[in-house]
């Protein structure tokens, strides 16, 4: 099968012969060429992490945001192309805003990550659209329910509901060193050093673009509200990070 | 519901049926209790003796309407709809703070062509029993008991007086049927029979009190 | 009965903003009916100008049924009554005219208030139950019925003078309701609607038992109308009757009673022979006979061309 041209990828309306929406899985590889982003459930909360990359050395620190608050209790963060992410984030903001507004109390996140997830979707039914080239992880809390969780939208339309998930270039390595680590009975804080470690791990310093690492969560440190992780912690995990990988490498070459 | 007349109520036209009312509701420790009167009047005539103006909103959501009875049912309808879906979207209760929300919306956004004072009361999971009194203007406010309508100008003083928080169900039952008689022996546009309801997080149960046998008459 | 619907509101003024939302709310009927306020400031630009003139009053009065209008429940069923006199002001316009409206097979719906506005409406409410009846191949509840003349109703906020008793039988059982003029509704056991409402609910009141038989049922539906026909000016006439029984099956007994038939006296009276003209008595002066073949030339009819 020839995947480009033949004609089934000018517009998203339009099925390839093999059951394929071309314009959708472009669109996901416009996020898979964007730097990694992660988040995991841990006991006590939800981290989302991602390793933005800088495209010059004279861009202001912090300017860029990969990772954005949406509510108190809820926060997300994108890969992709990020014009269209902010779009995905302002969304999100008009929902939860507009729950309040009509129905008195926190929009469960379950709830947040479907209509994003309805509002992402609309724009792959459209020959007038485009596909947003974005997938967002949302951490959340669920204030009636007592529970965190942590959702994937991607450009296709549809929500998954994860344990850990990585999305962008590194999301392959990412999830295979996820899934040996058992976060579900790690605090946040822990988990922290060890997502700070993959993200380290993963970044080829060689050919990669210098990157600048974000952090946020939601959880029991923080009273359940979302908000950046506390820059002395980000930095005191990324240097835990940075001499773990250099001990792994000392006992490497020992052997 | 009770006899007004154009002069006294500005908001109802000519002829429309006014639930000129008592109507209350308490909480009490583990519920709320809501309790109404029974009449429903045109003008002098007495169109409904035994109405029943405790609306179900949801499983564990009631509402108690005074003003014009077409324009609180017409709200209450709205608000079992939105609710249903709400719930159904949800997966879950809904709140009563949602419920009272909606009603507030419609009360407010439409408050030049409406004539309705609500009382929404019930019980979730999250905030447990719970009232919620919107007037005339659609304000809302929580409250830990509401009263309402015409019959209750008579019995501002004795609820303030006889009011204790964290009540027994008897107590707070006792309370209901008491300021609710008072109310309907003084007030003409009040009547009938006492209808109550019972909600906690077990369900909801449903009483009257026949007219003959009120704790006290006029 | 259009011209008169129109004239119904010649008396209230309506808001601006609603007559923009009827307005708005009729143009979605286009073509299937319903409601139209078009000539409202049109009337009341002619009443005005005849009270200018000293001459108010003059203006045709809309039919309006000063009605005895009542239902209750029995066993299973559901019994229906209606006087039969329709006025006009302090006139009787029409002796013995119908205030049972069909709505559904098993449903039926007395209605008091302007008798345009009555009919009007139930007539809609029908069409739409026969289009649902069709679309779910069920039969017709008696609670739709309810929810959508009450819709209606609110919708049009009392500028449409209906005032209904509803009742009839489905496979939830037998059903009774009152609807208003403005939307609301209530549902009772027994009911009476119109100005003889209150002779009709005295009779009620003392007679209604749960649980009666059909006939026992008929008998106190016709003695609650016949109390407004006798004490109420606005009722009169004949007793009409419809029952709907347990299955959904109904009865309609028209005229069921008739206390004021006159035909018997009408015929003792002697008409002056003025009024009856003989056959012949307009004189022919000239007649003219001319065919109309002399008018019209015929031609052959076209024909198939040989193949």
């Amino acid at each position: 099968m020839s995947s480009t041209g033949a004609g089934y990828d000018l517009s998203a309306t339009t099925f390839s012969p093999d059951g394929k929406i071309f314009q959708v899985e472009y669109a996901t590889k416009a996020v898979e060429n964007s730097g990694t982003a992660m988040g995991v459930r841990c006991k006590d909360g939800v981290l989302l992490a991602v390793e933005k990359l800088l495209i010059s050395k004279m861009l202001v620190a912090g300017s860029n945001r990969r990772v954005h608050g949406v509510s108190k209790h809820v926060g997300m963060a994108v890969a992709g192309l990020s014009a269209d992410a902010r779009q995905i984030v302002y969304r999100g903001r008009d929902e939860v805003a507009g729950y309040i507004e009509n129905y008195g109390s926190q929009m469960p996140p379950s709830m947040l990550a479907d209509r994003l997830a309805q509002y992402v979707h609309y724009f792959t039914l459209h020959g007038s659209l485009r596909p947003f080239g974005a997938s967002v992880l949302v951490a959340g809390y669920d204030v009636e329910l007592k529970k965190h969780e942590l959702y994937v939208v991607e450009p296709s339309g549809v929500m998954y509901r994860y344990f850990g998930a990585a999305v962008g270039k590194g999301r392959q390595a990412a999830k295979t060193e996820m899934e040996k680590l058992k976060f579900d009975d790690m605090t946040c804080k822990e988990a922290m050093k060890q997502v700070c470690k993959i993200l380290h791990v993963l970044h080829d310093e060689a050919k990669d673009k210098p990157f600048e690492l974000e952090m946020s969560w939601v959880c029991e440190e923080s009273g359940w509200k979302y908000q950046a992780v506390p820059q002395a912690q980000v930095k005191e995990a990324e240097e835990w990070a940075k001499e773990s990988i250099e001990s792994d490498e000392m006992d490497d070459d020992e052997d | 519901m009770d006899i007004a007349t154009q002069q006294e109520y500005p908001g109802l036209k000519d002829g429309e049926i006014s639930t000129g009312t008592t109507i209350m509701a308490v909480q009490y420790d583990g519920g709320v209790i809501m309790g109404a009167d029974s009449r429903t009047s045109t003008g002098t005539y007495v169109a409904n003796r035994v109405s029943d103006k405790i609306t179900s909103l949801h499983d564990h959501i009631y509402a108690c309407r005074s003003g014009s009875a077409a324009d609180t049912q017409a709200i209450t309808d709205y608000v079992r709809y939105f609710l249903a879906s709400h719930s159904v979207e949800l997966g879950r209760l809904p709140l009563v703070k949602t419920a009272a929300k909606m009603a507030r919306g419609l009360c407010y956004n439409n408050k030049d062509r409406l004539l309705a004072g609500m009382i929404i009361a019930g019980w979730d999971p999250v905030d447990g029993g719970t009232v919620y009194e919107i007037p005339l203007g659609g304000t809302m406010m929580k409250q830990k008991f509401a009263i309402g309508g015409s019959g209750s100008t008579y019995i501002y003083g004795h609820v303030d007086a006889a009011f204790k928080e964290n009540m027994t169900k008897e107590e707070a039952q006792q309370f209901v049927r008491k300021a609710i008689s008072h109310a309907m022996a003084r007030d003409g546009s009040s009547g009938g029979v006492i209808r109550m309801v019972v909600i906690d997080k077990t369900g909801v149960s449903c009483e009257y009190i026949p007219g003959d046998q009120l704790p006290f008459g006029p | 009965m259009s011209e008169l619907s129109n004239v119904a509101g010649a008396g209230q003024s309506v808001p601006a903003d609603l007559r923009e939302e009827v307005l708005s709310a009729s143009t979605t009927n286009a073509g299937g009916g319903g409601f139209d306020f078009e000539n409202h400031h049109r009337n009341a630009r002619i009443a005005a100008e005849l009270a200018k003139s000293g001459k108010e009053g003059t203006l045709p009065r809309a039919k309006l049924t000063g009605t005895t209008i009542c239902g209750c429940i029995y066993k299973g069923g559901v019994v229906l009554g209606a006087d039969t006199r329709a006025t006009g002001g302090t006139e009787v316009v029409d002796k013995n005219c119908e205030k049972i409206h069909y709505l559904a097979p098993n449903i039926y719906c007395c209605g008091a208030g302007t008798a345009a506005d009555t009919e009007k409406t139930t007539e809609m409410i029908s069409g739409q139950l026969d289009l649902l009846r069709l679309s779910t191949g069920t039969q017709s509840r008696v609670v739709t019925a309810c929810t959508m003349l009450k819709r209606m109703l609110f919708r049009y906020q009392g500028y449409v003078s209906a005032a209904l008793v509803l009742g009839g039988v489905d496979v939830t059982g037998p059903h009774l309701y009152n609807i208003y003029p403005h939307g609301s509704s209530d549902k009772l056991p027994y009911l009476t609607m119109g100005s003889g409402s209150l002779a009709a609910m005295s009779v009620f009141e003392t007679g209604f038992k749960e649980d009666m038989e059909e006939a026992e049922a008929v008998e106190l539906v016709k003695q609650a109308i016949m109390a407004g026909v006798f004490n109420d000016l606005g009722s009169g006439s004949n007793v009409d009757v419809t029952v709907i029984r347990p299955g959904g099956e109904t009865a309609i007994f028209r005229g069921l009673e008739k206390p004021n038939e006159v035909s018997e006296l009408r015929k003792t009276v002697e008409r002056p022979a003025a009024i009856k003209v003989p056959k012949g008595a307009t004189e022919i002066l000239a007649s003219k006979f001319q065919p109309l073949s002399s008018l019209v030339t015929v031609e052959d009819a076209p024909q198939p061309m040989e193949i």
